[in-house]
This record gives C-alpha cells, sequence and structure tokens, in this order.
C-alpha cells in the first residue's frame, strides 16, 4: 500500500516538474511580449507581431566608434615581491605567484598566431571584429617556456566582458594543447579581478580599466615580463556602445559626440541602467557623464538621479536584458550586446 | 534484603522521603497511593535511573520496567531477547503474555498494550535480586492484565527476586501483593501485610484513599 | 525562458562536455561533504543528545547559532585563510574543490548535529531508563541508541546533501567557479545569470531539481527497503 502511495507521489512530482517546464512555453510568451511591447510596434508597425516578433531585441547600437569609447585591453603579470599585505594589513612577504607561466602565457597572447586568431575572432559568427589589434602591439617573437609540474597551473583573472564574449575559450586551448599549461580563469568586473590578484589569488591579470591598471602598476604589484618594456601590455581594443531603444527618445544618435549624447540623456532623465559593480564599463560610464552631475561610484553621488540612473550590480548580459525591459539606455561593450542581440534577447 | 533510606528534593520541596525497609526474597510489595505522591520516584530512585539527593548503596541486581518502556526499532522476538538470551523461555513468555502472533512485528509499531505486554516479557526474560514495575498494566485491557498477573506472581515465585510493584489499582495490590506500602506527600505512611494496610488500615489518609479507590 | 525546457533537455541529450563536468564536480563536491558532515555531525549529535554534562546547553546554543551562519560569512573566511596573503596560503587550497568541501562541512556540520541532538534527546531518556532496566551495559545500551539513529540518519544525510547541493554563497567565493574545476551548477547559474543567460540558468536549475529529485528518489528506496 505505502509503495503504491510512493510511488504515486514520484509519478506525482515528475508530473509537476514536466508540467512546470512544459507549461513555461506558454506561459512566457505573456511576459517577454509585456517586455518588449511598445518598442515591437514602433520598430515593425506593418508587420501584426506574430509570436516570434515579441522576441526581437529593439535595443540597438547608438552611439559607437568614438575615441571617447575606446575601450582597450591590458595584461599585466603579478609582481611576487608586491607589497602584499593581509585583511588586516600586515605585510605578507612569501606569496606564491606563478610567474614563468604568467610570462608564458603573456608571451603567446602578444605571438603573431594569437594576435591573429583574436582579432578575427567573431567575424565568422557574427560578421563583424569583437576585438581589434592594437597598433602599437609589442608582438613577441621569441621562445615560449613549455610548462614544468611547478608552472603548470596558471591563475588568470579577468573581466567577464572577456570571458563572456568566448574569447578566452576560443583562445586558451590552443595555448594549453601547445605548452602543456592549465590555465584556471576566474572571472569577474575589473574590479574585483584586480583585487584578486591583490589578494595574491591570480598570476596575471587581463582587465580593461587604464586608471585601475595605473593604480596596480604604481602600487607595485605588476611585474615587467621577459621580452617587454612596461607593466601594462596593452594589445586589444574594442568600442564601448552606447545603446538604447530603437525611438531613441533623448536623440543620442543625432548628437555631436558621445560626451552630448550622455548630457542629453541626463538632461531628459531618460532611464540608464550602470553595471554599478566596479568592472571597467562601468568606470568607463563613469567617466561619461557631464561632470556638473558628479556622479562616482559611490551610492550617494547619485542618491538624486535614482528616478533615471539604475546601479544594477550585475553582469553586462544581466544589465542589457533589464535595459531591454526597461527601454533604457546603457553603455556595454560591443561583444556582450552581439552576443545578446544573436540570442534574440535571451542569450 | 535491605532497601535503603533516601529522599529526594527539588528546589525546596521534597518529593520523597523514604525511611529505608528490608524486603524478602519471592514476595510481592505493591506501592500504592494517589497521583504525586512519590511512587513512580520511588521506583526510579530505586532502580538507580533518578539519584537520590545524598549517594545511596543500592542492591547489586535491579530489574526495572519504565512507567513508559521503550520498544526497540527491531522484531517483538529481537526486542525480548534484549532481556536475556534463552529463546524458550522468550517462546513460553510470548505464549503467556498473547505476543506469539506478533513475533515478526517491529516492536515500534504495537498497540500501547502490546508495547507493555513485549516490556513485561522482556523483562521477565533476566534474573534479578529486586524487580521493580512501575505500573505495567495500565496500558492493558482486562484479560491480558489477568494474564499479566499471573505472569508477575509466577515469575516472583520462581526466581526468588523481591517484587515492587507500583500500581495506581488498589484491586491489582489485593489480587497480587503480599504486602503494601502507603505513600502519601512523598512519604511512606503505612507498610505491612496487605490484609493490614489494604483492608484494615490504622492512618486516617490510607483510609479516605481505600474509601475513595476501594469499591 | 519559454525554451528553457528545451534547452535543458538538448544540454542533456547532446552530452555537452562541460556540462558533465559541472555535474561531475556538483557530485563529487556534494556527496563528499555531506558524507564528511555526517561522519562528524552524526557522533557529535548524539552525544550532545544523550549525554548530560556542564555546558551542554551552551554547547547547544552555540551549534545553534552556527546552524544559521550565513554561507557568504564562512565563504569569506575560508576565502581570507587560505588567500594568496592569508596565513594559511601554502596550503594551496584556494580555487579546489577540496576546499569547496571543507567549507560545506563547516555550514552543514552544524545543521546534522543539531538535527541529530534534536532527535536523541528525544529518546536518549526512554532508552537509556529501558537499558538500565534490564541491566545492559553502558556499551550495548550506546549500540541500541546507534541503531536507533539510522533510520534518522537517512533523513539528516538527506537534509546535508541537499545543502550541500544548493548552496553557492560559499562555494562561489571559495571555489572561484572556475571552468573545468570548481565550477559547480549553482555557480554556473548565477555566471548564466550575470551574463543575462536565464533560459540557460533555469536549464541547469531543472537539472539540478532532477539530480536532487533522483536522489531523493534512491535515498528513500533505500530506507524504506531498510526499514522492513
Amino acid at each position: 500500500m505505502k509503495k503504491i502511495v510512493s510511488l504515486l507521489l514520484v509519478a506525482v512530482m515528475l508530473l509537476g516538474l514536466v508540467a512546470c517546464g512544459a507549461a513555461k512555453p506558454a506561459e512566457t510568451q505573456a511576459p517577454e511580449t509585456t517586455a518588449a511591447p511598445a518598442p515591437v510596434e514602433t520598430a515593425a508597425p506593418a508587420t501584426e507581431a506574430p509570436t516570434e516578433a515579441a522576441l526581437v531585441v529593439d535595443t540597438c547600437i547608438l552611439k559607437e566608434a568614438d575615441d571617447k569609447m575606446l575601450n582597450t585591453y591590458t595584461a599585466i603579470a603579478v609582481n611576487p615581491e608586491a607589497p602584499f599585505t593581509d585583511a588586516d594589513g600586515n605585510a605578507v612577504s612569501d606569496v606564491a605567484v606563478n610567474t614563468a607561466g604568467a610570462d608564458a602565457l603573456i608571451q603567446w597572447l602578444l605571438s603573431q598566431e594569437a594576435l591573429d586568431m583574436a582579432g578575427e575572432y567573431g567575424v565568422a559568427e557574427y560578421g563583424e571584429h569583437l576585438f581589434y589589434v592594437k597598433d602599437n602591439a609589442p608582438v613577441y617573437a621569441g621562445e615560449i617556456a613549455p610548462a614544468t609540474e611547478e608552472t603548470k597551473v596558471i591563475r588568470l583573472s579577468t573581466t567577464t566582458s572577456v570571458n563572456d564574449s568566448g574569447l578566452l575559450g576560443y583562445l586558451l586551448p590552443v595555448f594549453e594543447s601547445t605548452y602543456g599549461y592549465t590555465v584556471e580563469v576566474q572571472s569577474a568586473g575589473t574590479g574585483k579581478a584586480i583585487n584578486a590578484a591583490k589578494f595574491g589569488n591570480a598570476d596575471l591579470i587581463l582587465v580593461h580599466s587604464k586608471s585601475q591598471e595605473e593604480a596596480f602598476v604604481e602600487e607595485g604589484f605588476a611585474r615587467v615580463v621577459d621580452g617587454f618594456e612596461a607593466e601594462r601590455i596593452s594589445f586589444l581594443y574594442n568600442y564601448f556602445v552606447l545603446c538604447g531603444p530603437s525611438a531613441d527618445p533623448a536623440g543620442v544618435k543625432d548628437s555631436a559626440s558621445v560626451l552630448d549624447a550622455f548630457a542629453a540623456i541626463a538632461d531628459g532623465k531618460y532611464t540608464f541602467v550602470s553595471r554599478g559593480d566596479g568592472s571597467g564599463t562601468h568606470t568607463k560610464e563613469l567617466s561619461l557623464w557631464p561632470e556638473a552631475l558628479g556622479i562616482t561610484k559611490e551610492a550617494e553621488s547619485f542618491a538624486a538621479y535614482t528616478d533615471w540612473y539604475v546601479s544594477a550590480n550585475a553582469g553586462m548580459g544581466a544589465c542589457l536584458v533589464m535595459a531591454e525591459e526597461m527601454g533604457a539606455y546603457i553603455l556595454t561593450d560591443k561583444a556582450t550586446f552581439l552576443t545578446f542581440v544573436a540570442n534574440d534577447g535571451v542569450m | 534484603m535491605k532497601l535503603p533510606a533516601f529522599s529526594k528534593t527539588y528546589a525546596d520541596s521534597t518529593v520523597l522521603d523514604f525511611p529505608g525497609m528490608e524486603v524478602e526474597p519471592g514476595r510481592i510489595y505493591a506501592i500504592i497511593g494517589a497521583n504525586g505522591s512519590g511512587k513512580s520516584t520511588f521506583a526510579k530512585i530505586l532502580s538507580g535511573v533518578l539519584p537520590a539527593d545524598r549517594k545511596v548503596a543500592l542492591p547489586q541486581s535491579v530489574g526495572y520496567l519504565p512507567q513508559k518502556p521503550y520498544a526497540f526499532r527491531m522484531s517483538t522476538r529481537k526486542n525480548i531477547l534484549l532481556g536475556g538470551t534463552d529463546a524458550s523461555r522468550a517462546d513460553a513468555l510470548m505464549k503467556d503474555l498473547r505476543l506469539c502472533h506478533l513475533e515478526k512485528k517491529r516492536a515500534d509499531r504495537l498497540s500501547g498494550g502490546e508495547t507493555a505486554r513485549m516490556a513485561l516479557a522482556r523483562l521477565m526474560m533476566g534474573q534479578y535480586d529486586l524487580v521493580i514495575l512501575d505500573e505495567p498494566t495500565a496500558a492493558m485491557d482486562i484479560e491480558t492484565t489477568a494474564a499479566a498477573e499471573s505472569r508477575i506472581l509466577d515469575y516472583t515465585r520462581r526466581s526468588g527476586c523481591a517484587m515492587i510493584l507500583v500500581t495506581h489499582s488498589l484491586q491489582q495490590a489485593r489480587r497480587v501483593a503480599d504486602e503494601a506500602l502507603f505513600f502519601y506527600k512523598g512519604r511512606l505512611l503505612e507498610s505491612g501485610p496487605k490484609e493490614q494496610v489494604l483492608y484494615q488500615p490504622a492512618q486516617p489518609e490510607t483510609r479516605r484513599f481505600l474509601e475513595f479507590y476501594g469499591q | 525562458m519559454g525554451s528553457a525546457l528545451q534547452k535543458a533537455i538538448t544540454l542533456i541529450l547532446s552530452a555537452d562536455a562541460e556540462l558533465l563536468n559541472i555535474l561531475s564536480v556538483t557530485a563529487r563536491m556534494s556527496i563528499q561533504s555531506s558524507l564528511l558532515a555526517l561522519l562528524l555531525g552524526v557522533p557529535l549529535g548524539v552525544w550532545l543528545g544523550a549525554r548530560k554534562f556542564p555546558g551542554r546547553n551552551a554547547l547547544v546554543v552555540l551549534n545553534r547559532t552556527l546552524m544559521g551562519m550565513p554561507p557568504v560569512v564562512c565563504g569569506l573566511l575560508f576565502y581570507m585563510l587560505f588567500s594568496g596573503v592569508g596565513p594559511l596560503r601554502h596550503m594551496k587550497l584556494l580555487f579546489t574543490v577540496k576546499i569547496m568541501v571543507m567549507a560545506q562541512v563547516v555550514l552543514i556540520t552544524p545543521i546534522v548535529v543539531g538535527n541529530m541532538e534534536t532527535y536523541v534527546a528525544g529518546i536518549a531518556p526512554a532508552i537509556r531508563e529501558t537499558a538500565k532496566g534490564l541491566g545492559l551495559s553502558s556499551c550495548k545500551t550506546f549500540l541500541l541508541m546507534c541503531g536507533e539513529c539510522v533510520y534518522q540518519i537517512f533523513s539528516v544525510y538527506l537534509l546535508a546533501f541537499a545543502r550541500s547541493i544548493a548552496e553557492v554563497g560559499a562555494v562561489s567565493m571559495v571555489g572561484g567557479a572556475i571552468a573545468w574545476k570548481t565550477n559547480v551548477m549553482t555557480t554556473a547559474i548565477m555566471q548564466y545569470t550575470n551574463r543575462g543567460s536565464f533560459s540557460l540558468g533555469i536549464a541547469l536549475g531543472m537539472i539540478l531539481l532532477a539530480v536532487s529529485l533522483l536522489v531523493n528518489i534512491v535515498i528513500s528506496l533505500l530506507q524504506r527497503r531498510l526499514s522492513r
């Protein structure tokens, strides 16, 4: 008897699970239509939006390729002799850093082979370059040491945008299989990625926030890699893009510069979604607002603007979804945005 | 055998003050008294489950059946064999206490009356100098109570233990006891042969108790 | 979200290598940590529940406090200890499955202890009285007590496993959610969410629930079989 009851229970649970999943497609069409109904009509008023149209992304690129929105990626090797301190601020001297591994990875990333791969990345899939190789990138042509037992594991702390664009997943397997290393990638916003290195938890960082990188070097955490001249090795770039609803109520498209565009958004109090997480994208965004507004990373600085300035403290993808739903403006890296669009806004 | 004197005090109130007494092997001593008169406390201290105010020298070999005996999560038979290893004796006890049909049933699924019989059988598997039963038949019906009482008598006479039977049933005391002890508000008020204590008590409190519960 | 179920099924059917890796790391971490927590917590819980000694109540209160420790606090503690600049840096445990298991054990053991303590405290007095009344040795009494706990241990294990597999705050901090190494289902769901891949996150969530359901069914059947 009990057996039958328990079997029934299991069956009901399974059914429930399936039903939850199966019911969702029907159900979710509703939320997703509400998510972007207005934009759909403005974008394609002629077609009486069939079911699939609800999935079309309305958010589009309004401003790009502005020098102010240049987004440069920099690799920095961590200095084992850096002034590390523990949580109480006491100096820590013998922090384990895999310098040989970091050297090898940076040298390979700057090899012609890797630069070519990075430059072509995304062209096949999106028909656009996601990254460009910097003209003055110091190409490395020397020897790269293969892995030894001690140097095998390389800890790379990087930003979500690099990781989420799929670039590392595309590049690293080639490096790993050629030289025998294992690269452990941790991804977080640039601020967190740099902090992980300061806590001695990374051998090198790959980030995109000049001011934070320079501070990192200044504090003595960086190291010059053999065969290079400076601590900061900038080798890839792309552009941040300012996106927003296709209707563009702030008239961002026609503004003379990106600074004017940001000023227009602030003037009209059009909703803007900020990463708000100390990432490179966030840092860049902060530098684009009119100085008079005084927006910084501190919460008090934008307390007066909460009616239009949304500090999300979330990843790029999550912020894009948010901006799409709110019909808001947003600053994003192009790679993530293209992935977002390619996946119909659901990623 | 000598039962030591002991007392039990909670906070400031003395719940039990026992002066000590002699018990003889093969005899049944019924402990009677109203609720809260200290009967169970007496049984618990004597069996060593509850410490007395001062350390006392208890009899060496004591068997004790608590008011709510625990039924282990195993068959009734295995439970009974915890009390002693003699299989044929277990069979006999199960037959006498009408447990044969429950032999393989898990003991923790027995009813209240069945559990009480199982626990009695389990205790009677052993051999002790002093046996204390705390309300052994409270959960049983009339028929099984009769069977249990005859087992108690038989066990006491055969094993030659001194048997202390805590009971709230005056009739039961009259049926099986040789002597009776009347507890009143934590004190042993009256003791002696049952003919005296249970039929012609000397103390007015005992008389009142008998009048109230007697018929 | 509409395609979440489809994605979940496609993910499973495609036997995507990374998904399989995530599943195996998740299984390894949650099984190891729940078993370890059981190994530590059950004797401690039985001891706390069965024994009366001065300071017992203080220990019970301390344990209940630990039961309420926020996972991120536990994660932070381990992160600081084992970080590259932390006092235990030489053990090189940060961002390994081992340290994830350790953090989980710290989180789950109090739950096991508390659960066993409550259960044992409920049955111990009656068992002790009965065993004492039968003149059983304290060793035999302890064995009987353990026997009585076996069934409770099953359900406590399920609780521990469920906690372990569902935990995200501590494991993401000490594990770093490194692909192919320390990424478990919950941290992967976090990553997908941050990336905005909600449907993939839901798909993984469904798989997580399905795995949890499977484990529950297996353990319940085992328990049923044993209790006969």
